[in-house]
């Protein structure tokens, strides 16, 4: 038990009640200023992995690869949307040999997973 | 034959039927009340049927205490006092072991994302806690004193560990009224905050939507438990017991490696702790103790300091939109006053009733917990100042 600050009257239930909502806004406020600090953790994380990762050796980038094998009459700019497509999602390391439309086969099995793919597909818009 | 009446009256005796009051009825109406709006209006079952059940329990009164001519004691009673089941509960929250526990188990199940995510929105967290004061002069002013009234103010903050921690170490003879009151309004929530938060707020600004947060990340989730727990254990050491245990199970649910222990503190530790402590304090709510003058003036200024601290957390939040280029929702300013999570839910149903396809239940995520902090360091800043440490 330590001595109290605030004599036990109204007027000290006034200057408590001041003081601790005051001080309340302050610390309160410095919470908030360290959160604010917080995302500067991610870009000191980043750095700490960058400088840790040993230099990747260079390696000559593979010669870009003939077009894909086109026997099947897929238009260029089709190939084209593909190529940006593939190479949007794996990076520049990746070579495409062939391209042909899907064969779905016969049967349930067919059936199934044209069912499946369809569920995931956006709905078509009406001017198409 | 003769015998027939002074046997019977002498059988009579030793039940508790001679010895029912209307205030145990009334008490008894309170409860079911409580079980009522924990059902049908799924106000915070968890909490008010525990109490509720209670309530009405420690108001059925058995036979004399077990010495000659004494005191009508419920059966709940009995395993309250001292050498009964919850006697022990009941030293556990007294002696402020179970209220640490409550925080483990709240730092287990919280994700502070929303609160890291957007700072400025913590100020709200102390500007909702305006009601703590208004009771605290209220109550100086019917008489109690600055200890008394510190521990009747601290209801404002609506958090009831928080609550109990304080009341015990300022005023330890309220608990039993103090904790009613401030775990009944916290459940009570969705009844008293609209009015207030409707009242102060045009419908204008009830219908600002706000943009989503960013992203945040693993190891901001994990450098928090242990930033706020430095800060709070450095600066508030009155109340670091509390708020280190909720960084800490926030900490085991945030690393990953420790889903075990997370899942226990939040899980079953948790379920325990709230069977004891529901019981425990229900359990206090006999009519003889409660339905006193001091007690009445006590629960009327809880719902002081409630309605209070639900209008400076909307009226805070209004004045900083004086000074953001991108408004925020001021509905959320009343979620800052903790009772997390009921506060920021109720935040976001007035705000989805004036505006179907806005959802603030994220954005008041964050006053919300801040309001946790905005308590515990209200609470802190008065015992010490009250020389209480």
């Amino acid at each position: 038990m330590t001595t109290a600050l605030i004599p036990d009257t109204l007027q000290g239930a006034l200057i408590l009640s001041l003081i601790d909502f005051l001080l309340s806004f302050v610390v309160i406020s410095f919470i908030g200023l360290l959160l604010t600090g917080f995302p500067l953790l991610n870009r000191l994380a980043d750095w700490v992995t960058v400088r840790r990762v040993a230099p990747a050796p260079i390696v000559a980038a593979p010669t870009p690869s003939a077009l894909p094998v086109d026997d099947q009459g897929i238009p260029e700019e089709d190939i084209a949307v593909i190529m940006a497509a593939i190479s949007a999602m794996v990076g520049g390391e990746h070579r495409v040999l062939h391209i042909e439309p899907a064969q779905h086969g016969v049967g349930w099995l067919a059936a199934g997973r044209q069912a499946q793919h369809q569920s995931h597909q956006p709905p078509r818009s009406p001017m198409r | 034959m003769d015998q027939l009446p002074i046997f019977l009256h002498a059988l009579l005796d030793q039940t508790g039927v001679i010895h029912f009051s209307l205030g145990n009825l009334v008490m008894i109406l309170v409860g079911a009340i409580m079980i009522y709006l924990a059902i049908s209006k799924h106000y915070e079952p968890l909490l008010l049927i525990g109490i509720g059940f209670s309530c009405i329990v420690a108001n059925v009164p058995g036979p004399p205490d077990d010495v000659p001519g004494g005191q009508a004691i419920s059966a709940l009673l009995y395993v309250v006092k001292e050498g009964g089941l919850f006697h022990y509960a009941y030293e556990g929250v007294a002696k402020l072991i179970i209220p640490p526990l409550i925080f483990l188990g709240v730092g287990a199940m919280t994700d502070f994302g929303p609160m890291i995510a957007n700072p400025k929105l913590v100020i709200l967290g102390a500007g909702a806690h305006l009601g703590i004061f208004v009771a605290l002069i209220l109550a100086k002013l019917l008489g109690f004193s600055l200890a008394e009234a510190g521990a009747i103010g601290i209801i404002g903050g609506a958090d009831g560990p928080m609550a109990i921690f304080v009341t015990m170490k300022l005023a330890p003879h309220l608990l039993g009224p103090v904790s009613v009151a401030a775990y009944s309004y916290m459940a009570l929530m969705p009844m008293i905050q609209p009015p207030v938060m409707r009242l102060l707020t045009t419908k204008a600004e009830r219908q600002i939507s706000m943009a989503d947060l960013r992203k945040v990340t693993k190891l901001e989730k994990i450098a928090f438990p242990l930033v706020i727990a430095i800060v709070v254990n450095l600066f508030f050491p009155p109340v670091a017991p509390l708020i280190t245990m909720l960084m800490f199970g926030n900490l085991l649910k945030e690393v990953g490696v420790t889903e075990r222990l997370a899942k226990t503190a939040a899980g079953g530790l948790m379920n325990v702790i709230i069977l004891i402590l529901t019981v425990a304090i229900g359990s206090t709510m006999a009519a003889d103790k409660f339905l006193t003058w001091q007690t009445l003036q006590i629960v009327a200024l809880g719902l002081v300091a409630f309605m209070f601290g639900t209008g400076s957390g909307v009226v805070t939040a209004k004045i900083m939109n004086l000074f953001l280029k991108v408004k925020i929702n001021p509905l959320i300013g009343s979620a800052g006053i903790a009772s997390v999570p009921i506060a920021a839910r109720v935040s976001h149903i007035v705000a989805h009733e004036e505006n179907p396809k806005n959802f603030l239940i994220y954005h008041a995520m964050g006053p919300n917990l801040a309001g946790v902090f905005g308590t515990a360091i209200s609470g802190g800043i008065m015992l010490a100042l009250i020389g209480v440490v």
